[in-house]
């Protein structure tokens, strides 16, 4: 879930997140990243890697406590099939430097 | 405590939003400042330069108690390869005294510190607390006017003007149908890290005196050729290094923007700036750069938009946009109740004014220039490599004459590409060297 690559520290130990219970991201349609979406950038182009492949259970794992709340994934989705909105009010990244 | 009515609803604690907030509640407006974030600046990322110009607009001589963390004094362009870099420069000292002329600020202080302000002049901050809907009234028949907002936990508060300062995402905007659903080309992402350096050796290191800052901007090598920069600023006591492009070019490259933060700590250049500091924080933001075609419509029956929302913000000049954005619509909503008139007519006085902007203007003259990068993707790449192949030869002794040695120059150059698409790329890095 925090492969950044080899060699690559993960970035999220330098993000204060206060993760709501209910995810905040949410895949629209399963079926639509088996049938439809070969290269799965979700996978790829999100800065903190909350979208991951699953093989297992066939289908795009969301993880939202690891959401930086840049706002990429329902824009950077081809088929617009990644459900975004913000976490509670309260809730979710939270910088206090 | 909370009412359930005001006069000015504004959504969003940030820049845009607080400037309106403090100028409605001086003018004895009742004003609303609602944040999602636990306080303002908890979730803000960019925009970490304010600009003294437009600030002080909104509180005169605010760099006497804002905390402002440096006051910039240099510009630096670095066009960057894999082993060397070429710099372009401009100090001046002239910024390091009143009335200085941009300021690097930590968000989480400056908004923080910004919407204490509104809440002295009477505005009422609810923090922790997200708007899910806007709530529309009829106000004759057949039409209507936006009437307050419904808070997440279903309570409404209601008022004669809202006021959407909610940054880039722009939910409220684009549900109520003002703004149209945006695209991955018009769209940056951007990602940064904060690196914690003792101030002593930050103000050695980049050979500055106390509290003055600098700005890097870096083209070339950052990217690995998706269009996008990277950047390096400063703080009293870190240094914020940053990196990002389109995101439909990273998407299509196959990149991602941490292997891309990653790859350039690992430049020589940059290695050396931050050596021995400590990574403190990691932050991610889209930034929707639009350009003037993709402005959306700023105003309605009862309802304006400022700031990130409106997509006032051209490369990383923002948050002068959006404290004026917020000015302006602040003085048509004062006026607007002046009139008692909240209609889509008295509003468009908020319009005409970001009409007459130089911000606006600035988006207008640039269209340009974004149709440039558009069409040459690889425009700072290809000058990058060119300037350094350049100056490389210049540089390196090799008992040629000077004759010999400018044959050898020439001819490298003509190797990359021809000399006039270079001089055109090298115009248009210089062009956005500020707008980054």
């Amino acid at each position: 879930m925090t492969a950044f690559g080899k060699n690559k520290e993960d970035p999220l130990k330098y993000v204060n997140n206060i993760p709501a219970e209910n995810p905040h991201i949410q895949i629209k349609n399963k079926e639509i990243c088996i049938d439809n979406c070969e290269n799965k950038p979700c996978t790829y182009y999100c800065p903190g890697r909350v979208c991951s492949w699953s093989d297992e259970e066939q289908a795009i794992q969301v993880d939202h406590t690891r959401c930086i709340e840049c706002g990429s994934c329902p824009w950077g989705c081809p088929y617009d099939n990644i459900y975004w909105e913000f976490p509670p009010g309260g809730y979710g990244v939270h910088y206090e430097i | 405590m909370g009412h359930d009515r005001y006069d000015v609803i504004i959504v969003g604690a940030g820049p845009a939003g607080s400037s309106a907030a403090k100028i409605c509640a001086d003018h004895n407006l009742s004003v609303a400042l609602i944040e999602k974030g636990r306080f303002p600046g908890s979730k803000n990322m960019f925009g970490d330069t304010i600009y003294r110009a437009a600030t002080e607009e909104i509180i005169p001589g605010f760099w006497e108690e804002a905390p402002i963390e440096r006051k910039v004094i240099r510009e630096t362009l670095y066009f960057m390869e894999a082993d060397s870099f070429v710099e372009m420069g401009f100090t001046s000292f002239k910024f390091a005294k009143p009335p200085y002329n941009t300021f690097t600020v930590i968000r989480s202080r400056f908004d923080r510190w910004l919407a204490g302000l509104t809440e002295k002049a009477g505005a009422h901050l609810m923090n922790s607390t997200l708007v899910e809907d806007i709530l529309f009234e009829k106000d004759g028949p057949g039409s209507k006017k936006v009437g307050g907002v419904i808070l997440e936990d279903g309570t409404r508060i209601y008022s004669d003007i809202v006021i959407l300062a909610e940054g880039a995402m722009a939910d409220l905007a684009q549900e109520i149908g003002l703004r149209k659903k945006i695209s991955t080309d018009i769209l940056s992402v951007y990602v940064k890290e904060l690196i914690a350096l003792p101030r002593e050796i930050i103000e050695d290191r980049f050979n500055l005196e106390k509290d003055e800052g600098m700005n890097i901007g870096m083209v070339g090598f950052p990217t690995a050729g998706a269009i996008g920069k990277a950047g390096i600023w400063l703080n009293k006591d870190t240094i914020s290094l940053i990196v990002g492009g389109h995101l439909n070019h990273l998407i299509k490259n196959g990149l991602n923007p941490y292997q891309l933060l990653c790859r350039l700590k690992e430049h020589p250049a940059v290695k050396r700036l931050i050596d021995g500091g400590e990574t403190v924080q990691y932050m991610g933001k889209i930034i929707p750069k639009g350009g003037y075609d993709r402005i959306p419509e700023l105003y309605d029956n009862g309802i304006m938009i400022v700031g990130d929302a409106g997509m006032l913000v051209s490369g990383r000049h923002g948050t002068d946009a959006a404290m004026l954005s917020g000015k302006y619509a602040a003085e048509t909503a004062i006026q607007a109740k002046a009139k008692g008139d909240f209609s889509k007519k008295t509003l468009s006085a908020y319009q005409t004014k970001i009409n007459y902007s130089f911000f606006l203007n600035n988006l207008k003259i640039n269209r340009k220039s974004s149709d440039y990068y558009k069409k040459y993707p690889d425009a700072d790449f290809l000058i990058s490599k060119t300037l350094n192949k350049l100056v490389y030869e210049f540089f390196t002794e090799g008992n040629l004459t000077q004759e010999e040695k400018f044959k050898m120059m020439l001819e490298k150059v003509k190797s990359i590409q021809p000399i006039f698409k270079s001089l055109k790329d090298f115009y248009h890095a210089v062009l956005n060297w500020r707008i980054y």
